[in-house]
């Protein structure tokens, strides 16, 4: 008895050892370039930096963050962000995914043509959308034009676009501006080839006879799909959503490139993301940036956490 | 880990975030520069220079380079270029943090503040005082005094941290087939007929009168045209009559129609004005190489003068272009940087370059040489940058200003999309812009 013991325990020292070993590059990987900057940054958001320099705070810069408006701002921009793109990217990336997994010709070529955005890149596609948003010379506008309407300013608008949609009866400040609209509708445009692959891998894997016992018992094509296809598709949907929500908070290639500077018209674009990055580079304020990043980052996991346990519930597994 | 649990410890730290915090306290700088640092050299067998230019001034610039590394073979100088100034601003801060930069890099007065208060720039007097290595007095009399005296920090004991290195003025862009569209034969001397001209074009021609580039430096030339100042102790003077018609300017070129925004960062008002579709535009001297390559050599088509004034009799405008300054790296990047300053701010160098560039001659003796005097008589407009040196005055050179010029392109933004009227937008200026101000002021004294 006391052999076998042994024997057992000397192998699991071997295989913990190799496992070690065979963990350590990644480890190594992980900690250098992973772990290391983490607590860097929060190392540098304890002192009063500016360019390089500055005394200790404690959590001064956090409680600064806290009481700032710039901050607030910011954090409005994002949870715009957030709920302008999460709901409909998702909608919009189902309804496509399911025309996509039903046609039967040209599968291939519209599967490539959709996903086609997301593989291009952010900055050159943002280039093409800068031109096609452009007050003077930009096709949105000509088309208004030619429709009769007034040409917009786009991505150089700082009023709401709520202002725009009751034809100026809600202050200009009220809502997320014309400008953050034109970024979410990017992105929307931008993340939808990965998510409709996402969807169309779900769909795939689905089990049709459920589908098919819920047509022979008279159920039409939008009940099948709202009483059986997305209650099967929720771990699809509950990953997607969870990534997307993740994405809308570090989202920033877009908004630079869009806007030029990432702030855009009177801060109205200027997402956490940003105001991270134009207090840390534009400003020389390091300890607050880093506080800013370190107060993201704690937003994100909260988010994470609670979309866990308040949708996970929901999640149907097979 | 439940729920109630994860809640509760983020509560937690956010009352601990919020309750433990005390004051910030300030960087400790005296009104003088955080104590010197020294810092890396990025490339130790190399001078490294961050530079914005790009084409063909790109291509002088790089030549010359080339022809001071024959004389000076020891350490070589590497241009490198570093996007525009507001990427070279943010390279620079990042590379402060970093501990490494490069042996020297172009900047503006307001950024050059910047790396002073934090100790990473060499001040240049020992330099240009130096008996070997050091400019003569005539030397340094052969300067005009404007571009050299902007040089000089008064917030650092009026020490010279960085040297004229590329010189230009505000100047307004003109289209003459608009303006003759117009019934218009001479661009405008001063704001009311700049104003009056302006709406003639619009009810003429229906085409827009001008286009203008969100900027801070515009708006600052502008005020100074009116015969207003910037700031006065440490507190900004927005809000004064001269800034207040500035304003209410722009808010009548957008309320009538007569004006558009173009999108920042473009250069889409220089196309439009090559295009004939406006009459105007604000833009630096240095413009006039790109203004002409889009003219197709035209130069008949348009013309650039002053910016108009309030009182053409004592005019004013904004002195445009960067300096070098160099960073505290080792003694001997710092000798070769100081030594491409000299080389490349000699007269003859000097020449060459406002020949290759437009941009304004900074001395004397290259402004005298034939070669620039004939330069001058090729074309009407080509002495008018450097007409305006004698009353182009330079913006605030102290730290706080990179933030405030940013307050400025947002009040101007606000105005220009409707957002705010011009009473407003420049009250509120000026109350944010001084209390960014009196923060960096009490940051630096503390």
């Amino acid at each position: 008895m006391d052999e076998v013991l042994e024997r057992t325990r000397s192998r699991a020292v071997r295989d913990g050892a190799i496992a070690a070993v065979l963990l350590a590059p990644s480890l190594a990987v992980l900690g250098v370039f992973g772990i290391t900057p983490i607590l860097g940054a929060v190392y540098l958001s304890l002192f009063d930096t500016h360019f390089g320099a500055g005394p200790f705070v404690g959590v001064g810069n956090y409680a600064k963050a806290l009481t700032e408006e710039d901050f607030w701002k910011s954090f409005l921009v994002t949870f715009y962000y957030s709920v302008g793109t999460i709901p409909v990217g998702l909608v919009l990336s189902f309804a496509v995914a399911l025309a996509l997994f039903r046609i039967l010709r040209a599968r291939g070529l519209f599967r490539t043509m959709y996903f086609l955005p997301y593989v291009t890149s952010a900055v050159a596609a943002a280039t093409v959308w800068r031109v096609l948003l452009h007050p003077q010379i930009g096709l949105t506008n000509l088309v208004l034009q030619w429709l009769g309407a007034d040409p917009m300013q786009w991505l150089l608008e700082p009023r709401g676009v709520l202002y725009f949609l009751t034809d100026g009866r809600i202050p200009p400040t009220i809502g997320p501006s014309l400008s953050l609209c034109c970024v979410m509708l990017f992105d929307i445009w931008h993340a939808s080839g990965f998510m409709i692959v996402i969807f169309l891998a779900g769909l795939t894997a689905l089990p049709r006879q459920l589908e098919e016992a819920a047509r022979i018992d008279g159920a039409g094509g939008a009940q099948v799909v709202w009483n059986v296809t997305l209650p099967l598709l929720s771990p699809t949907i509950f990953f997607l959503t969870v990534v997307s929500a993740i994405r809308s908070f570090q989202a920033f290639n877009s908004f630079f490139a869009l806007t030029g500077d990432g702030r855009g018209p009177l801060n109205t674009t200027r997402n956490l993301t940003v105001y991270i990055y134009s207090s840390f580079y534009q400003f020389g304020y390091e300890g607050y940036g880093a506080a800013l990043a370190a107060l993201s980052s704690l937003a994100i996991v909260t988010m994470t956490i609670v979309q866990w346990r308040f949708a996970g519930r929901r999640v149907f597994y097979e | 880990m439940k729920l109630k649990s994860a809640c509760g410890l983020i509560l937690c730290f956010l009352a601990a975030l919020t309750g433990c915090a005390g004051p910030i306290e300030e960087t400790v700088t005296g009104g003088t520069p955080a104590a010197l640092r020294t810092f890396q050299p990025i490339n130790p067998d190399a001078a490294v220079f961050w530079d914005r230019q790009t084409t063909e001034t790109r291509q002088l610039l790089l030549q010359l380079a080339d022809e001071f590394n024959r004389l000076h073979p020891d350490l070589p100088i590497k241009v490198e270029h570093s996007g525009g100034y507001t990427e070279i601003n943010r390279k620079v801060a990042a590379s402060i943090q970093a501990g490494a930069l490069p042996s020297m890099a172009v900047a503006y007065e307001s950024m050059t503040a910047e790396y002073v208060q934090a100790g990473a720039v060499a001040a240049l007097d020992e330099f240009t005082r130096d008996p070997q290595r050091g400019l003569s007095a005539a030397d340094l009399a052969d300067f005009f005094p404007a571009v050299l005296e902007t040089n000089r920090y008064s917030e650092f004991e009026g020490k010279m941290y960085s040297f004229p290195f590329c010189k230009s003025a505000l100047m307004m862009y003109f289209n003459k087939r608009v303006l003759a569209d117009a019934g218009f034969s001479q661009p405008p001397n001063t704001w009311d007929e700049f104003l009056e001209q302006c709406r003639q074009v619009k009810e003429k021609t229906g085409k827009f009168a001008c286009a203008l580039n969100v900027d801070c430096s515009t708006v600052d030339g502008m005020i100074y045209s009116m015969g207003g100042e910037l700031v006065k102790d440490h507190a900004t003077l927005f809000d004064s009559l001269e800034a207040m018609r500035v304003f209410e300017l722009i808010e009548t070129l957008v309320r009538e129609k007569l004006a558009y925004q173009i999108t920042r960062d473009s250069y889409d008002d220089e196309s439009a004005l090559a295009q004939d579709q406006i009459a105007f535009l604000f833009r630096s001297s240095s413009g006039r190489t790109s203004i002409a390559r889009l003219m197709q050599g035209d130069m008949q088509r348009w013309g650039m003068t002053r910016i108009p004034q309030a009182d053409p009799a004592d005019p004013r405008t904004v002195l445009y272009g960067p300096n070098i300054v160099i960073f505290n790296t080792t003694p001997d990047q710092q000798r070769a940087a100081w030594e491409f300053v000299k080389f490349f701010t000699s007269p003859e160098i000097g020449v060459r370059w406002a020949l290759g560039t437009g941009y304004i001659p900074i001395r004397r003796s290259a402004a005298q040489h034939p070669d620039v005097q004939a330069f001058w008589n090729e074309w009407e407009y080509n002495r008018a940058a450097f007409d305006c040196l004698a009353f182009a005055r330079s913006e605030p050179n102290f730290a706080g200003w990179q933030e405030v010029r940013e307050l400025v392109h947002d009040a101007e933004t606000a105005i220009l999309t409707g957002m705010k009227n011009a009473r407003a937008a420049a009250t509120e200026l000026k109350q944010a812009a001084d209390q960014v101000l009196s923060a960096r002021h009490a940051r630096s004294t503390r």
